[in-house]
């Protein structure tokens, strides 16, 4: 299990890798963690034939707070972010997400950026983003843009990142501090990929639904915004909503697919299942 | 394919040596460095018995290609007993509780929990097995290297 | 069992001494086959088959053998120079001649996986480049994939008439319809299993050096090196002294290493025609689509009881999937269905077994292979059970045997001598307080949390001896200066050999642990004997070892007594140390009689051979049994289908334990696999046979966050043999698996469905609560 024969440059920098990568050419690759596209060049499902590091990039590391929210570098490792200060008192449910994206080993080198880059659907960081409506900064040598999780994602390891575009950062809006969040994976094993996940937050004032990011991962082609049941809850008073009938809309948006590992029935009948049972316990909370 | 030359300091010596840009740490600790305590066990990043410790984090060598080790500090097994008829302390907790049988994925167990073991804050026993949850051993069912794992955690306390 | 000491004293067996296989392996220092380096040798890699099933219309290897790096590519054609029957002299099946289409696939391919042409280049790499550069059209057919398929369509190989590999059955019996006819309760279901892999953390692999000669030097990950030397010099027409294997650390083997596939054999045979040393080390990939499979049975069992719960009858119709190219019996010429009626009174018994070919990787037994008797008789006891309204431990205490019962002769007629199913049975529920798991279920059950506890009982055949596993020998030298070499044919994959029969060794002659060394994986080194197999190492190994080392005490002994003119049994051996009864004057050492023995024949006994060394080649019963009850209890999310395991008692009888810590590893891993095996692992194949777990991200093994701590409980009732030994390799691995799957039925008992299709994934959990 050796990887096809590839050329290797490394990238000192962002503007470094952005000018590497828009001289390799559509068959270039940027090489961040490594701890998903290592294994695809190991087994041949990706063949690149020049590889750009963006590890010594360190310009592309870093966690800070923005007018806007928290902008992560996206060569900022999954271990660093799981530690970071930031993250935990502004982004917790990126934390909490972190803690069940592959293992120790793996979040080592693995980065922010590579995952969300790279859409595994499955995958948790990518949800996350969604679910907040974080944007994801890419740059090439025809300039910078931000493009919305929600638009960003087209299908398993397809986004609208062009091949000359490096994912710079992602910004992630600030959510108030007082903020209802639910992260809840079902796996097969600790680090697997979910077959059902979900992300949700509530910024709820005198128990009325100001504004609701949710997001499903594991239950389709890409993370999906479940835009339904936001659009539902926005305005609505907590006391008013029938958990049951919300989980139903909260599906609105997803098609689960079947794999070896879980049927499409299961994949939509557990996801309603923890939606409305996590959705009740919130609530419960917020009118008690 | 390009070719590249590295240098790093592997268990407290420098070494060099030339490796095509597509190998991966692993071969090159196997293959170029002398080091065969990392063992192949997936070579696509699942097993753990690749594990070596890269500037001291615990990482798949597997997923790593040599050339990006430059200028690095790597660390594998046979680096960590302080002569060669000791042991370190994990390496005799691994003996004291039969935590190995074939011993194949054992090299990667260790490199955890020597990881671990540095780490500050400490981290508890639900935490090392955690971690732990990196790594496959098809021989033990995991029976001593729990047992381990309760012992490092008491000897912390 | 917190205390591990270090050997002290004289006594060795039966401590948890620690292993001398570990300063080692924990160092780094092993060597496993794919440390091996050999001046010269290429690596190997193939090109396989992507289609389950096609004729091969055209292979072009011309762009692959004009890269840089690649000294050769070979198709079947090319290895057909070397004349070679890939046949199994070890275990083939009477009647069932080998599938016919050589080393690489020939004129079709037959799985997903079948290798179809061999590279040899200057590294794996450039291997892997080359495999990439052949070109093979086939033209795909409908593959025969599992064993309904195999029952109706035409036969995956030309050869045969059917894709029946062979059946057996226990003849014609009207008078067991008869019982059932009238049985005051019949319990009947079919339980399926789902296709497995062994999964050794190390892949199979070898190093195989053709000398120019004609002989063959294999540095093999296997588990005999004997059976190896002897299936390749068969396969190569060599005698067996040309083949030498040899071996020093393997990483795991199951069953998996037990005999070399077709690949194996084609590296061989490209070495001989490339004359140079090859080495091929199996990626994940080929491991996970190509390597031998295992667990794909079923079993249809009806039930025959009294009013009184007796078991009456017994009825089982069993099949296995033998994929392509299967390795070894695995079905109905093995021991699933003799062993079916179990430690239980069975009156009348009736079966019938087949194994089919198909599209499909072949089968190559994994530790336990016969587990489909154990797993169905003890999933349809407490079918049973819950379908008379009985508690399924009564249940199973009326129908067991006792020490009192035996010898006892099972309707599938063995006679079980030497255990203490029912003795064991009670001490593992002694150890599950029932009555408070009860009332802790109850109460979970109102708050809508379901928790379960599952039982098994099951008797492990261990050390079955035939054929070429009918004995082993141990060879013991005692050197010059007084330390120990014993050459053995036992051969560890993690067993630990190594340290168990240097115990036996120091405690039968009286020396030292320290002072033993074992000596084993090494064809030329070792005399004949089938190494790691059929959990039989501490019997047949032990054995021996005993048998060997008490020749050699008793030789120690006389020369001891002629040299200070006492008698021999006043002569005493302790830590190396010699002392005559009733002359305290005398001290003397083991050392300085090897020396006598060695250099000073004046000193000998007249008559005496000099040297201290002995052989014994012992020939152990021809099945030795071992038996067990474990318990487990567990807690099923109805809301997600996960299962958690909650606790885990493994009580077992296995004898005199050499060493209880490598005993309780044996029995560990074993469970942790059977555990595997039920929420896990499944290696899946698609109607168009394509598999579908090919990485480990896919082929799921059990995590240490997924394994319960297992309390174990051992019951001593000695076997025949010299030591009281009896193997424990495999009866873990069979006995969770039901255990489990009880636990899971239990749990859920209030929603009524059957839990006997495997795995017990959450997927099918939930579905199976939903339909």
């Amino acid at each position: 299990m050796k990887a096809a024969p590839f050329d290797y440059i490394e990238a000192g920098s962002a503007d470094e890798a952005v000018f590497l990568l828009g001289e390799a050419g559509t068959d270039a690759a940027v090489l961040a963690g490594g701890q998903t596209l290592m294994p695809l060049l190991a087994l041949r499902m990706a063949t690149p034939t020049v590889l750009v590091d963006i590890n010594p990039a360190d310009d592309m590391a870093g966690i800070a707070r923005t007018g806007e929210g928290v902008r992560i570098g996206a060569r900022t490792r999954q271990a660093a972010a799981l530690r970071d200060p930031i993250v935990a008192r502004h982004l917790p449910v990126l934390g909490e997400a972190l803690s069940h994206v592959g293992h120790y080993q793996t979040r080592a080198r693995g980065t922010v950026g590579g995952s969300i880059a790279l859409g595994e659907p499955a995958a948790e960081q990518p949800a996350v983003a969604v679910a907040l409506g974080a944007s994801i900064e890419l740059r090439s040598s025809r300039g910078t843009r931000q493009v919305p999780a929600r638009e960003f994602y087209l299908g398993p390891y397809a986004t609208t990142r062009a091949d000359d575009e490096v994912v710079i950062a992602i910004h992630f809006p600030e959510w108030p501090a007082s903020s209802h969040i639910v992260f809840h994976e079902v796996a097969r094993r600790r680090g697997d990929f979910a077959l059902v996940g979900l992300v949700m937050l509530l910024d709820v004032r005198d128990a009325r639904v100001e504004r609701a990011g949710i997001a499903w991962f594991g239950m389709g082609p890409t993370p999906v915004a479940a835009t339904t049941a936001e659009q539902a809850l926005t305005g609505a008073a907590i006391a008013d909503i029938d958990p049951r009938e919300l989980a139903h809309l909260a599906l609105a948006e997803v098609e689960p697919s079947e794999d070896l590992h879980a049927s499409a029935h299961y994949r939509r009948t557990v996801a309603a299942r923890i939606f409305e049972r996590r959705f009740r316990t919130l609530a419960g909370g917020i009118t008690a | 394919m390009s070719l590249h030359f590295i240098e790093f300091e592997l268990n407290g010596r420098q070494i060099e040596g030339t490796a095509e840009a597509r190998r991966t740490l692993l071969d090159f600790l196997r293959g170029d460095a002398g080091c065969t305590g990392p063992h192949a066990g997936c070579e696509h990043g699942v097993c753990g018995a690749c594990t070596v410790l890269v500037d001291g984090q615990a990482v798949r060598s597997c997923l790593m290609l040599a050339v990006q080790a430059n200028g690095k500090k790597v660390e594998t097994v046979e680096g960590l007993a302080s002569g060669p008829d000791e042991l370190h302390p994990v390496q005799q907790l691994f003996r004291e509780e039969f935590a190995l049988q074939c011993g194949f994925c054992t090299p990667g167990f260790l490199m955890t929990l020597v990881a671990l073991d540095r780490a500050e804050p400490r981290p508890d026993a639900a935490e090392m097995r955690e971690a732990l949850s990196g790594h496959l051993c098809r021989c033990t069912g995991y029976q001593g290297v729990l047992r381990v794992v309760d012992r490092l955690a008491e000897d912390r306390k | 069992m917190n205390e591990h000491p270090v050997a002290t004293g004289a006594r060795f067996i039966g401590k948890r001494i620690q292993r001398k296989e570990d300063r080692r392996l924990l160092t780094g220092r092993g060597t496993y086959i794919d440390d091996v380096v050999v001046a010269g040798m290429l690596h190997a890699a193939f090109v396989r088959s992507n289609v389950a099933r096609g004729q091969i219309l055209r292979i072009d290897t011309t762009r692959a053998r004009e890269l840089a790096g690649v000294f050769a590519v070979y198709t079947a054609a090319d290895l057909d120079r070397v004349a070679c029957r890939p046949g199994n002299p070890v275990f083939d099946m009477p009647g069932c001649p080998p599938p016919d289409n050589g080393l690489l696939a020939r004129t079709d391919a037959r799985f997903v996986g079948d290798p179809v042409a061999i590279i040899l280049a200057t590294t794996r790499a450039i291997a892997e480049d080359a495999a990439a550069l052949v070109e093979v059209d086939y033209r795909a057919e409908a593959p025969v994939i599992g064993i309904a398929a195999a029952k109706t369509m035409p036969p995956i190989h030309p050869h045969v008439t059917s894709n029946l590999v062979n059946a057996m059955d226990s003849g014609p019996d009207d008078e067991i319809d008869a019982i059932f006819a009238t049985a005051a309760h019949v319990v009947e279901d079919t339980i399926r299993n789902c296709r497995q892999a062994h999964m050794p953390m190390e892949t199979r692999g070898m190093v195989a050096v053709p000398d120019g000669t004609g002989e063959l030097t294999i540095h093999a990950a296997c588990q005999s090196p004997h059976l190896s030397a002897l299936h390749i010099a068969t396969a190569f027409n060599l005698n067996q002294q040309q083949v030498r294997i040899v071996g020093k650390d393997v990483g795991g083997g199951f069953g998996l290493k037990m005999s070399p596939q077709r690949d194996d054999l084609a590296v061989i045979a490209a070495a001989m025609l490339a004359g140079r040393p090859v080495k091929w080390i199996e990626d994940r990939l080929e491991n996970l689509i190509a390597a031998g499979q295992s667990r794909e049975d079923q079993m249809h069992v009806r039930l025959a009881f009294d009013s009184d719960h007796l078991l009456i009858a017994a009825d089982v119709d069993y099949d296995c999937d033998f994929g392509a190219y299967p390795y070894a019996m695995q079905s109905s010429a093995s021991l699933v269905t003799p062993m079916f009626p179990g430690p239980y009174r069975v009156p009348r018994y009736r079966w019938k077994a087949a194994g089919w070919y198909t599209n499909a990787s072949g089968i190559v037994p994994y530790r336990g292979p016969w587990m489909m008797e154990m797993f169905a008789r003890e999933t349809m006891m407490d079918v049973a059970a819950r379908q008379m309204g009985v508690d399924p431990i009564e249940l199973r205490r009326k129908n067991i045997i006792g020490k009192p019962d035996q010898p006892f002769q099972t309707a599938a007629g063995f006679v079980l001598t030497d255990i203490s199913p029912r003795e064991t049975m009670d001490m593992t529920v002694a150890a599950i307080d029932v009555p408070a798991f009860r009332r802790e279920q109850a109460q979970a059950r109102e708050q809508g949390r379901y928790l379960g506890l599952g039982l098994a009982n099951g008797i492990e055949p261990t050390t079955v001896s035939f054929g070429y596993f009918a004995s082993d020998v141990a060879h013991v030298r005692i050197e010059a200066n007084g330390r120990v070499t014993a050459m053995t044919t036992t051969f560890s994959q993690g067993h630990g050999t190594a340290t168990s029969l240097a115990q036996v060794i120091a405690e039968r002659l009286g020396v030292p642990f320290e002072d033993v060394t074992v000596v084993e994986g090494d064809s030329s080194r070792t005399g004949f004997g089938s190494g790691a197999g059929g959990s039989r190492q501490a019997v047949a190994g032990g054995g021996a070892a005993i048998k060997a080392s008490d020749l050699l005490r008793e030789k120690i002994e006389r020369i001891a007594a002629y040299a200070y003119n006492a008698s021999p049994d006043t002569v005493r051996i302790d830590n190396g140390v010699i002392t005559i009864d009733g002359a305290p004057e005398v001290r003397s050492s083991v050392a300085e009689i090897a020396q006598m023995a060695y250099v000073a024949p004046d000193r000998l006994p007249p008559d005496m051979e000099m040297g201290l060394e002995s052989q014994y080649r012992y020939r152990p019963p021809p099945m030795v049994m071992a038996n067990a009850t474990h318990a487990c209890i567990c807690e099923v999310d109805v809301e997600t289908g996960k299962v958690s395991i909650l606790r885990w008692v493994a009580g077992g009888d296995c004898g005199e334990l050499i060493n209880p810590s490598i005993v309780e590893g044996q029995i560990a891993g074993g469970v942790v696999q059977g555990i595997g095996g039920v929420l896990f692992e499944h290696l899946r194949y698609d109607e168009d046979g394509q598999p579908l777990a090919v990485t480990l991200k896919d082929y799921l093994l059990p995590t240490g966050l997924d394994v319960p701590r297992i309390e174990y409980r051992h019951m001593c009732t000695p076997s025949s043999t010299p030591g009281g030994f009896k193997g424990v390799g495999e009866g873990g691995a069979m006995i969770s698996p039901p255990t489990l799957v009880n636990a899971i039925a239990d749990a859920l008992a209030p929603f009524g469905k059957r839990w006997l299709d495997m795995p017990l994934s959450p997927d099918r959990i939930v579905c199976g609560l939903d339909g």
